[in-house]
């Protein structure tokens, strides 16, 4: 790749990616031109709405927040500081585990819900379904919009619709409110999003399109947020999802430090791009070798524009490679075809 | 086309990955052009809500109304009233 031609001179997205317009006389891409991240000022204000909105909406039943919880860095920190700041709040943590979460980071998990105050779930589903749905998306080229496979790998996409499809549902079932997803302001630019039960429709028609066009029929809506809960969720109005990373400075190194402090033990996956998820390795290697660009190269460029993360450190994380013996032994477990592993 | 749907594409081409060179036409789905996922949907919800000063109320958080241009230029303009 030529760099000086190809790859944007302010984030880390190259023109070899779909739908990355870079600009010859500038040199930047569409997103730099025109930054739309979240600003330090946005922060603030989005920090208030956050502190507002949980302190005047209260569930129902036994839970005010439903938490989406991997034991990695960021969804870990979040339930720390989010308890922190309001220690009466009612928290379920989630942890779903996909039978690829690293020991550790189930510890880790553990130990943040003792520490927070917060009550710990694991979740589980039928692991050769599971596995049958990573495996028809790791072989899958078109299941995802560019949009989706732009953001994460077909897999991650994969796993994160089932946890949103669940998460959902368990506020519903819950009566809790709120809903917490740890996105770091790279994944996503909104910190508040409104729940209505017509969106929730739709977010389950969509996933379900997916799930059909990689050859999962999910019947017994193991995956899919359940038709029935949607159909009580009419009843009672909207729900929230609320991303606080994005309310807060976000720094890797902070959160890795205070995590540090308070027991949260670093997994050592040999993996620049997760502290939880066995998985990873192996899903980077995948897209990498279907679509020809990294799966976290949108993310990263994201928080390098919002200056939380330098451009060189960016490219650094790009550039690290995957663990081979785990893209291996990931490819086996998966029962792929040898031509999905290096 | 309209003003509105002059605005609403320039915004796909800018703050979301469709390409220059991608026809796009006012009655295309945009989640089966692949043009927005969720999130997307989410952040073009944002814009809209900002750029016009409308609340969308979540019942219009439909496909109907919002996965073409041409459905989401008539939904502003049934707001903007």
């Amino acid at each position: 790749m030529n760099e000086t031609v190809n790859l944007c001179r302010r984030c880390v997205l190259h023109s070899a990616m779909p739908g990355v317009n870079i600009d010859h006389e500038s040199g930047l891409c569409q997103f730099c031109r025109d930054p739309s991240e979240i600003s330090p000022q946005e922060r603030i204000e989005a920090h208030k709405d956050m502190d507002a909105l949980l302190h005047h909406t209260r569930g129902s039943g036994q839970f005010d927040v439903i938490y989406a919880l991997s034991g990695g860095k960021d969804s870990s920190y979040g339930l720390y500081r989010i308890k922190q700041e309001h220690p009466d709040l009612r928290i379920r943590a989630i942890l779903f585990d996909n039978g690829f979460i690293s020991p550790q980071a189930i510890r880790n998990a553990r130990t943040i819900c003792d520490v927070a105050g917060a009550e710990f779930l694991r979740l589980t589903v039928q692991e050769e379904f599971l596995n049958r749905a990573f495996r028809n998306a790791a072989q899958s080229h078109d299941v995802y919009p560019d949009a989706a496979r732009l953001r994460a790998s077909d897999i991650c996409n994969t796993c994160i619709s089932i946890v949103k499809q669940k998460l959902m549902e368990a506020a519903v079932v819950s009566g809790a409110p709120h809903i917490m997803f740890a996105f770091t302001p790279g994944q996503t630019r909104s910190p508040v999003i409104r729940l209505s039960p017509a969106f929730m429709r739709w977010s389950r028609s969509l996933f379900e399109a997916q799930l059909k066009k990689m050859g999962i029929a999910d019947d017994d809506e193991i995956f899919l947020l359940k038709k029935d809960v949607i159909g009580r969720e009419e009843q009672n109005g909207a729900r929230y999802m609320i991303h606080p990373l994005l309310a807060w400075d976000y720094d890797e190194s902070t959160i890795l430090r205070i995590l540090g402090d308070i027991g949260w033990v670093p997994p050592g996956l040999r993996d620049k791009n997760s502290t939880n998820c066995l998985l990873n390795s192996f899903t980077i290697f995948n897209h990498i070798q279907k679509y020809g660009f990294h799966p976290y190269a949108c993310e990263i460029a994201g928080l390098v524009r919002c200056g939380t993360m330098s451009r060189e450190d960016g490219l650094e994380k790009l550039k690290s490679g995957v663990s081979i013996p785990l893209v291996k032994d990931i490819a086996e477990k998966l029962a792929l075809s040898p031509e999905f592993a290096p | 086309m309209t003003d509105v749907t002059d605005e609403l594409m320039e915004f796909l081409r800018t703050k979301s990955f469709l390409d220059d060179t991608v026809l796009l036409d006012t009655t295309d789905s945009l989640t089966e052009r692949g043009i927005i996922d969720s999130i997307g949907l989410i952040e073009f919800v944002d814009f809209i809500q900002d750029r016009y000063a409308i609340e969308i109320p979540g019942e219009y958080l439909t496909p109907e109304n919002f996965d073409t241009l041409n459905g989401i230029t008539n939904l502003i303009s049934q707001l903007s009233k």
